[in-house]
């Protein structure tokens, strides 16, 4: 993908060369979509047929993405209890080093965290500490930017994740091959090419109408479609044509999603129990979209509560305690179906938090913190320099020691093939995360 | 020029102003002109509003103590008020000193706020940064109850100066955010339980603590004093750059995505000739040659809440209060309970393959017939409105009531179609449910979505 650095963040995203191309649908054995729906496509659509999906999805990559949304204190979650200071900062604060699960080198996961750790002593989690990047910005929107699009850029046009979908799409993917578990947009699928649809469960994932009126339905089903299609030639001409493209586009996608989805799916039976949690169900419906003939490729979820500038310890707990049971339920899943090692798991957070524990039992925004890669063939254990208490920067706080583009440009280099400069703009050191 | 006749700028008055028009209310307005509606918009106090405060005084009592009671509370204010710029902009101060109830955890507090926002929504600006500053959902929330003198808690001091008053990085440093928490340090809330088996505490008083309180001298944006919270609100609240800043908001909210300096320059001038006035701002945004340009018009993308009421206060459907809540939600919005700090992520940002779907699905909701109040009557609004005779006036009655503005011919037609065209038999048309169709159609598609 060529790309010209000055302009690479801010080119306009061409919405409309993604309808012009065409979206490529699944059709699943003998259902197929009703005949009117062809003409929402572009003459050069075709059906995806099962077994070229499954082919698709086995030589790729599976990467999932969570958010975890406020700035996690990662002082408290990898607690540094080696460290005698750790407990003259953290008064109050720090976890108890009995109760902490040993890491190594001094450091040890929050007690809570019992699930992740049990895929740490699997191998099967990369601890990458010290994360964040130069001149720290304590803003959520700001850093989250700056994390969401890789860049230093103020009002980037896409996200990584949204580069990555541009610079390894396939011709025969489905429309479900990259989705955003949630209602929340996520900046870092932004593309310019490739459309993410977000879903909540999916059952729900239907156009209702009065099934009391079956012929109406169906004929307003059908104008329902023809009137975004419409739309889309006022769009041309109208001063507020971007928005109307947008939505019209959106809608289309709406329907055919649906379509797509429930023809795929099918019956699926998870080997394990998830919590009974949304995280978790968030993750079950990830595994379900990943082994479906969809061949989703990339899942993103957000979890949010993350900013304890009061009353941290209870807040804090709960939040990774729900974290830690989804992601052991999520590779249990996996690991039964014999796909722990294609699919990686990335969690980030858009700052750790200050060093000192504040007059409220809380935290205020700070600066690095570690990040966890799980699964897919991860070299398990610490990566990366722990940054000292002892050596803060001017606002006493932790300086950071691995830049968080290297973690994507080391996941997207060993895991999708692909030179990480196409997506990041920039080259990155590389980090031991795979043998 | 897209908005060219009265009629269609008093609508687009209305959806930007408040949540869309009855087709009653839009005569109302009508018979007005755009200056007396904008007059009487900006003249909330002139309206009787006390059939809304009635029907919601039980949910008001009850949502003391009940999460859902508060979302219907306000949700059915929403639905029922006769004074919808001050509904809107209760709504925009909401987002912009956005407080969430997750953390506040008593929705008795998050009413309060609610009325106070209300009650200062058209200004004195300062008075209502100064009446926020003390509120106490927004003391628990950016932890200004837990500020004190032997260790600041800097949240709130932040905030004032990023998220409401000035912008991130305009005119503060670091400094500034540290002196500014000490000056308001030594607040407090008293709550309690009003019963023993009570729910959730409600303040009964915020208190001065003196002991608490920084006293020693401080330097915040230039100025040096030993500055409490007024002095805070007072310094801040008086530079230009919060007037612009504010300014730049209402402009963007209610007119036009990018307002230009002299634009801003406009509100920033009317802001200080008038006390700092919301009201005065908003009267210069409202009464613009911009406000009513093709710059202005459908830019915006209806947010949730604007999703939602809207239909339920065209059509009239008054029976639905408590699902309010739910609808909302599945299109990615809960009231009281913003994302972040900095409150939603407008327009585009609502709009994903998941909550367009829901939003179809509540408009399926919604024009399902069969119960009154909850879901329109097709016929008996078209009947009422003497708008049955043909096809052609039936779609154009629904589409000026839903959209009001243009829309383009091949809309038109298939919507024509829709309810039987050439062959459009009143009768036939509502049995078959192909005026609910109608509705349904007109609800769904991407022009409905524009405000």
């Amino acid at each position: 993908m060529a790309t010209d650095d000055d302009t690479f963040l801010t080119r306009p995203i061409d919405r409309r060369a993604f309808i012009r191309r065409g979206i490529a649908f699944v059709g699943a054995g003998t259902l197929t979509p009703p005949a009117f729906l062809r003409a929402v496509f572009d003459d050069d659509s075709r059906p995806l047929a099962a077994a070229s999906a499954a082919e698709a999805a086995a030589k790729r990559h599976v990467l999932v993405v969570l958010q975890m949304a406020g700035g996690n204190d990662g002082l408290n979650t990898v607690a540094p209890i080696g460290d005698p200071a750790y407990f003259d900062v953290r008064p109050g604060l720090a976890i108890n080093p009995e109760a902490a699960l040993p890491l190594g080198r001094g450091l040890a996961l929050n007690p809570v965290m019992t699930g992740l750790k049990t895929l740490y002593d699997r191998g099967q989690v990369g601890v990458v500490l010290g994360v964040g990047y130069p001149n720290p910005n304590r803003s959520h929107f700001r850093s989250m930017d700056i994390w969401h699009s890789a860049s230093m850029e103020e009002h980037a046009e896409t996200g990584w994740i949204g580069r990555l979908l541009d610079a390894t799409r396939h011709e025969q993917d489905s429309l479900w091959h990259a989705v955003n578990i949630g209602q929340e947009e996520a900046a870092s699928l932004r593309s310019r090419s490739s459309f993410v649809p977000s879903l909540g469960s999916v059952p729900a994932y239907v156009l209702q109408t009065d099934e009391r009126y079956p012929a109406e339905g169906a004929r307003r089903q059908q104008d329902f479609v023809q009137l975004h299609r419409q739309a889309e030639a006022l769009a041309a001409q109208a001063e507020y044509g971007g928005q109307l493209a947008f939505l019209s586009k959106t809608g289309l996608e709406a329907y055919q999603s649906t379509v797509d989805l429930h023809a795929a799916v099918g019956v699926y039976q998870s080997t394990v129990t998830y919590p009974s949690t949304p995280l978790a169900s968030a993750f079950r419906t990830a595994a379900q979209l990943i082994t479906s003939n969809l061949a989703t490729g990339v899942c993103y979820i957000t979890t949010g509560g993350f900013d304890t500038h009061a009353n941290q310890v209870g807040v804090q707990n709960g939040l990774l305690g729900t974290v830690s049971n989804a992601l052991l339920a999520f590779y249990d899943d996996l690991a039964a179906l014999g796909i722990a090692d294609e699919v990686t798991t990335v969690t980030w957070s858009e700052f750790g938090r200050r060093v000192k524990e504040n007059g409220s039992r809380g935290t205020d925004h700070g600066t690095a913190s570690p990040l966890f890669v799980v699964g897919g063939g991860v070299r398990g254990g610490l990566i990366g320099e722990q940054p000292a208490l002892s050596n803060t920067d001017a606002n006493g706080d932790l300086k950071f020691t691995t830049d968080f583009r290297s973690v994507y440009a080391s996941v997207i280099a060993q895991r999708f093939d692909i030179d990480p400069k196409d997506v990041l703009g920039a080259g990155y050191p590389t980090l031991p995360l795979y043998a | 020029m897209a908005l060219s006749t009265e009629r269609q700028r008093i609508q687009h008055l209305l959806r930007r102003a408040g949540f869309g028009y009855s087709a009653e209310e839009l005569r109302e307005y009508l018979a007005l002109g755009l200056e007396g509606a904008v007059d009487r918009l900006l003249s909330p106090e002139r309206v009787d509003d006390s059939a809304a405060d009635a029907a919601t005084a039980v949910l008001r009592d009850a949502a003391f103590q009940d999460r859902q009671m508060l979302l219907s509370w306000w949700h059915s204010r929403l639905v029922l008020t006769r004074r919808p710029l001050l509904e809107k902009l209760t709504y925009f101060w909401h987002d912009h000193f956005a407080t969430g109830i997750r953390k506040v955890n008593a929705p008795g507090f998050m009413l309060v706020q609610n009325e106070t926002l209300r009650a200062g929504a058209l200004g004195p600006f300062r008075d209502l940064v100064q009446a926020i500053t003390r509120d106490p959902a927004m003391m628990v929330w950016l932890d200004n109850r837990a500020n004190v003198a032997s260790a600041p808690n800097e949240n709130y001091a932040r905030e004032i100066m990023e998220l409401f008053c000035l912008g991130e990085g305009v005119l503060y440093t670091e400094r500034d955010i540290k002196e500014a928490a000490r000056a308001l340090t030594g607040w407090r809330v008293i709550a309690s339980k009003p019963a023993p088996d009570a729910n959730f505490p409600v303040a009964t008083d915020v208190v001065f603590v003196p002991r608490q309180f920084d006293n020693g001298v401080k330097t915040i944006l230039g100025q040096t004093g030993r500055f409490g919270d007024e002095d805070l609100v007072r310094i801040v609240t008086s530079k230009p750059e919060c007037a612009d800043y504010i300014g730049g908001k209402l402009w963007r909210f209610f007119a036009v995505p990018e307002p230009t300096g002299e634009m801003i320059a406009r509100t920033t001038r009317a802001y200080f000739a008038h006390d700092t006035s919301i009201r005065e701002m908003l009267r210069v945004i409202l009464l613009s040659p911009e406000m009513y340009s093709d710059a202005a018009y459908r830019w915006r993308i209806k947010s949730p809440v604007e999703d939602v009421i809207h239909p339920l206060r065209a059509l009239g459907l008054t029976g639905r209060m408590a699902r309010i809540a739910r609808d909302t939600q599945a299109q990615g919005q809960v009231l009281f309970d913003p994302p972040t700090p900095a409150g939603w992520n407008w327009d585009e940002a609502w709009i994903n393959t998941n909550t367009l779907l829901a939003r179809a699905n509540l408009m399926n909701d919604l024009t399902r017939r069969g119960r009154p109040a909850q879901a329109v009557d097709a016929a008996a609004l078209l009947q009422a409105n003497g708008a049955t005779r043909t096809a052609e006036e039936a779609v154009d009655f629904v589409l000026d009531l839903i959209v009001g503005g243009d829309v383009d011919p091949a809309t038109r037609a298939l919507l024509i179609e829709h309810i039987g065209g050439m062959h459009y038999d009143f009768a036939q048309a509502n049995r078959s449910g192909a005026l609910q169709g109608l509705f349904y159609l007109v609800l769904t598609m991407p022009l409905a979505q524009l405000a």
